[in-house]
């Protein structure tokens, strides 16, 4: 019992500790792959650690919304931390808090409140992005719910930690045609979610053509170094739902005994990695879509998951 | 061993024409082809005495149908052959491009509509109707204008798009009868296994196999390409393309028809009424509209082929009727087609607007599309009024009369239309467009021969061909 | 009687299903002809798995052979035929418009997806053979996905590319349920994929040539009006 309180604020001190390490590596293997040194993958915990040191310039026409935002912004994929499976097979304390459609509203909630604050300021570029970060969500919400669904229909329930436990057990359900179409339109959420080519440019400078880069542009000192932290967590989060529960639900820990649960770090990690050197591939070899085109993009996800979805009703 | 016969002239005839000269290749093909006719009579006359053939060591077998198809693909091939010779070169002094292949070409297309009535295995028999389609796409587009291309390309990729729809209902149709108990995968083992066919998976694969050749026999609404494709490609293509192509897409889906029967229920009858009634009126009520004469014959093809359907769909006593409207349509067919083209050398255009008085301009012309307008639309006492009218007999003797009267409707419609177009052409002041030149002889020739069938078959129908009309027809019907 | 099949056959079976239709789905959507072309590649390999785990699982040496001409006429045959007949019209093709746009047109393939489901489903419940289920639905969605193609696709080679995915629509479910048809035939049928490609690679070349552009799609002069 104590464990698993225990385990469960673990949990949210490994998300919270690693997401900057997966965005620094990220960020150097991309370099690499353009045969460039690249910054060590270090460098966001130095960021953050030179923003929290910094004073803050807050304009003068925002409201509560503006300076509320970073925090709401950090504590939302903490919350979903102790809802989904990141290092344990069996559900901790909170668990049935909520579930997967709960922890993306959660989600939803905390990008709500950075596209208002966005809007908040009064600079041009602000709401410029954030009406194109609520098109793409807006989007993308279909995609999130039809995928939920599904695996759910195929689970019979919504607690993540349930869900995975049926891609772990007949091994033949991992190679189902659902399952397979399933991950596919869950692998382009998270490129449109997170902001990755081929739906934005995570490195890009120029304002007028920022999508989920311009909620970051108003913020300084102590909020940045927040918001910066929180957008690391948010991917951290996706990508342990997509690889826990989805794609890899091994290498978790089955028992209550501490040393298996430690070991499932350096695991977790692992997969991440691996998966973020996929990504890295990708990136590096589709260029960013037009605007109209994202679209197309999402739309092809939303086909994905709906066949995905007909295809596991229809028994398959 | 004629059936293999049959097969092997024009394959050898292609081979030679790609290496001789153009009128060395129109010689050998017009040779061959009159050997084909021979050989198929041959063979006909041997089904009928003793009920089919076999050849190559059962990879080839002929019915009284098949024997009937065979027939007058052989009769209209050699027709058409005939009349290119005179016809390509007037074509192409008027302007068009010069293409050594027609003939290789020809005896290609003619090999694989030789081949449908006959192959016995039903998956090669698909690939003979793919091989139809492939066959002709050049012929289509020969005369290289950009409407002949688009009709050419409209024709390759629907037919195409029919020919793996039924593709996939052949396959049905062959794990059927898996499930049944096995068999030969003929038509014949396919009927003699009917009662052991498990319904729903015969029926997909009937109906995929009827949208898919139905859609190669020009059955609205899958007849779209059909018009185009007739009416861009050379008169004696348009020839085989109307008389006897769509026949040999057909025969595929009428072959189907006993096995449904035999496997029991109404349903499939509702099927081919309903088809071969939209085909009809839609035919119908599109040759009101048309404004050029090759395209107003095809519409007529699709009204043909419809009532043809609607023939097997009103059971037994209609099935002579049917087959004896599979011979008349093609005989006269070919020969609208023939008397079209003759049109075109004289006048030079397809449009009707164009066309006036051709009475003065072109004698021979004029009195072959006249004749042809009759002979197809139905009037007596030529022999598709003939065969149209056994249909209807039977339709109301066995009480179907909301078919029978529909297809009456329709059939009128279509005649007066027709005959108001034709009526345009031959008749009036003579119009402002000048007459070329006279026709070459091998054309007038073409246009004699194929104009005595048509002419002969309505009043009098020789005993031997009454006798393959028969077996034909009984080969149709659901008792095995 | 048969002894059960490997599990990991059926696994393996049912992943080459789902990329199967994935393919059927690229194919509606995607732009460039090149990309098409490879989808299609990729399309026709995966029938190739699956007629060589079926052939494994049947213990039918056939199959084999069907995988192995497949890879052969599908795989390096037509797009040779393609390159050499239609070169520069393949380099250089994107196809910017549709009849539909492209979400629509995919919600569309999507239902027909489902209507394929539909109709197949009581044969599937009705025959209870090991591969049939997913391969038959995933062929009949492969074929209506592949027709779609051809209906909403302007371009010369994306309708040639549309055809050709029916077929492998058609193919992939026939191997699961006529998986011994006459050697001769499944020959034959196979062939049939390069002619057409070459057929319809020279007419498009010669609509190039004549017309000017190969958006076949636009041809409308052969009309009533």
């Amino acid at each position: 019992m104590e464990e698993r309180i225990l385990y469960n604020l673990l949990q949210v001190a490994v998300v919270m500790g690693f997401a900057p390490l997966a965005e620094g590596v990220l960020n150097r293997l991309k370099e690499i792959v353009q045969s460039k040194r690249g910054p060590s993958i270090f460098q966001p915990y130095r960021d953050i650690w030179k923003l929290l040191h910094k004073d803050e310039v807050v304009s003068e026409e925002s409201t509560w919304l503006f300076r509320a935002t970073p925090y709401v912004a950090f504590v939302a994929p903490v919350f979903v931390t102790l809802l989904i499976p990141v290092l344990t097979r069996y559900p901790l304390f909170f668990a049935f808090m909520g579930d997967m459609l709960g922890g993306g509203f959660v989600l939803a909630l905390g990008g709500f409140f950075v596209a208002l604050a966005a809007v908040d300021t009064g600079n041009p570029y602000g709401p410029m992005g954030a009406s194109r970060t609520r098109m793409v969500g807006f989007l993308a919400e279909p995609v999130f719910i039809i995928v939920f669904f599904t695996v759910s229909f195929v689970a019979g329930s919504t607690i993540p930690y349930i869900v995975q436990t049926v891609w772990l057990s007949p091994f033949s359900n991992f190679f189902a045609p659902s399952h397979v179409l399933t991950m596919l339109a869950f692998f382009m959420l998270i490129l449109a979610e997170d902001a990755r080519i081929p739906v934005d440019s995570p490195s890009g400078h120029f304002e007028l053509a920022m999508i989920d880069k311009s909620k970051g542009l108003e913020y300084s000192g102590r909020g940045a170094a927040i918001m910066k932290w929180a957008g690391a967590m948010k991917l951290f989060v996706l990508l342990c739902i997509f690889l826990n529960v989805l794609v890899t639900p091994w290498g978790l820990a089955s028992t209550t005994a501490l040393g298996d649960v430690l070991l499932a770090i350096p695991l977790v990690l692992l997969k991440i990695f691996l998966f973020l050197v996929a990504l890295v591939v990708i990136e590096s070899s589709l260029a960013k879509l037009r605007l109209f085109r994202i679209t197309e993009f999402l739309s092809a996800a939303f086909v994905t998951s709906v066949v995905a979805l007909t295809t596991s009703a229809s028994g398959l | 061993m004629e059936l293999a016969a049959i097969l092997l002239a024009p394959a050898a005839v292609a081979a030679c024409c790609l290496v001789v000269s153009r009128r060395t290749a129109a010689m050998l093909t017009v040779i061959g082809s009159a050997v084909v006719v021979f050989l198929a009579l041959l063979a006909a006359d041997r089904v009928l005495s003793e009920g089919s053939r076999a050849g190559l060591g059962g990879w080839l077998s002929c019915d009284p149908l098949g024997a009937l198809v065979l027939l007058l693909v052989a009769f209209v091939g050699l027709m058409a052959a005939l009349f290119s010779i005179g016809y390509l070169p007037r074509r192409h002094a008027a302007g068009g491009r010069v293409n050594g292949n027609y003939f290789s070409l020809y005896n290609l297309f003619l090999l694989s509509m030789l081949a449908v009535p006959i192959l016995a295995n039903i998956a090669l028999v698909w690939i003979a109707v793919a091989l139809t389609t492939l066959a002709s796409a050049f012929l289509v587009a020969y005369e290289d204008t950009p409407e002949a291309l688009e009709a050419a390309w409209k024709y390759v990729v629907l037919t195409t798009l029919g020919a793996v729809v039924a593709l996939l209902g052949i396959v049905f149709l062959y794990w059927a009868m898996k499930l049944g108990g096995g068999g030969p995968f003929t038509w014949a083992g396919l009927r003699a296994a009917a009662p052991h066919l498990p319904p729903p998976v015969l029926w997909m694969g009937f109906l995929l196999v009827l949208v898919g050749f139905g859609t190669k026999a020009g059955l609205a609404p899958m007849h779209t390409w059909l018009p185009d494709a007739h009416s861009q490609a050379p008169a004696p293509i348009c020839a085989l393309l109307s008389g006897v192509e769509t026949t040999t897409a057909l025969y595929a889906v009428l072959r189907l028809f006993p096995v449904l029967e035999t496997a029991g229920g109404v349903g499939a009858r509702n099927w081919f009424l309903v088809f071969g009634l939209v085909s009809t009126g839609a035919a119908a009520l599109l040759l009101v509209y048309v404004r050029d004469y090759k395209r107003m014959f095809a519409f007529s093809t699709v009204e043909h082929m419809g009532i043809v359907m609607v023939a097997i769909g009103l059971g037994d006593p209609a099935h002579f009727g049917a087959a004896y409207q599979i011979l008349a349509h093609a005989l006269a067919k070919s020969f609208c087609f023939f008397a079209a083209g003759a049109v075109v050398l004289v006048v030079g255009t397809q449009e009707i607007a164009s066309v006036r008085g051709l009475i003065r301009v072109s004698p021979i012309a004029a009195a072959a599309v006249l004749l042809g307008g009759l002979t197809i639309s139905g009037a007596p006492p030529f022999a598709v009024f003939m065969s149209e009218f056994a249909i209807l007999k039977a339709g109301l003797g066995t009480a179907q009369y909301v078919a029978a009267g529909l297809l009456a409707l329709f059939v009128v419609v279509a005649f007066c239309a027709m005959m108001q177009h034709v009526n345009h052409i031959v008749f009036g002041q003579a119009g402002p467009v000048q007459a070329v030149a006279s026709l070459p002889a091998t054309c007038v020739a073409a246009l004699v021969l194929s104009a005595i069938p048509v002419l002969v078959l309505g009043v009098y129908l020789p005993s031997g061909l009454h006798r393959l009309l028969a077996a034909a027809a009984a080969a149709l019907g659901g008792a095995p | 009687m048969t002894d059960p099949i490997a599990s990991y056959i059926l696994h393996l079976n049912a992943m080459a299903g789902g990329l199967f239709l994935l393919a059927a789905f690229a194919i509606v959507a995607t732009r460039q002809m090149l990309s098409c072309v490879r989808w299609f590649v990729g399309q026709s390999l995966l029938l190739a798995a699956s007629a060589t785990a079926i052939g494994i699982g049947l213990h039918s040496w056939h199959l084999g052979a069907v995988a192995v001409i497949t890879v052969f006429t599908k795989a390096i045959a037509m797009p040779w035929l393609l390159r050499r007949t239609v070169r520069r019209e393949l380099y250089r093709r994107r196809e910017i418009s549709q009849v539909l746009n492209i979400p629509t047109s995919l919600l569309v393939a999507a239902a027909l997806t489902l209507l394929a489901y539909a109709i197949v489903y009581p044969v599937t419940a009705m025959a209870a053979a090991p591969f049939v289920d997913i391969n038959l639905s995933v062929g009949l969605a492969g074929l209506f996905l592949g027709a779609y193609t051809v209906a909403v696709r302007r371009e010369a080679v994306s309708q040639l590319l549309g055809l050709l995915a029916m077929e492998n629509g058609a193919f992939f479910a026939a191997v699961s349920i006529a998986p011994d048809l006459p050697f001769i035939a499944e020959l034959t049928v196979a062939f049939d994929v390069p002619v057409t490609t070459l057929v319809i690679g020279l007419l498009t070349r010669r609509i190039h040539e004549r017309v000017g552009g190969t958006s076949v799609g636009l041809l409308a002069a052969l009309r009533e009006r």
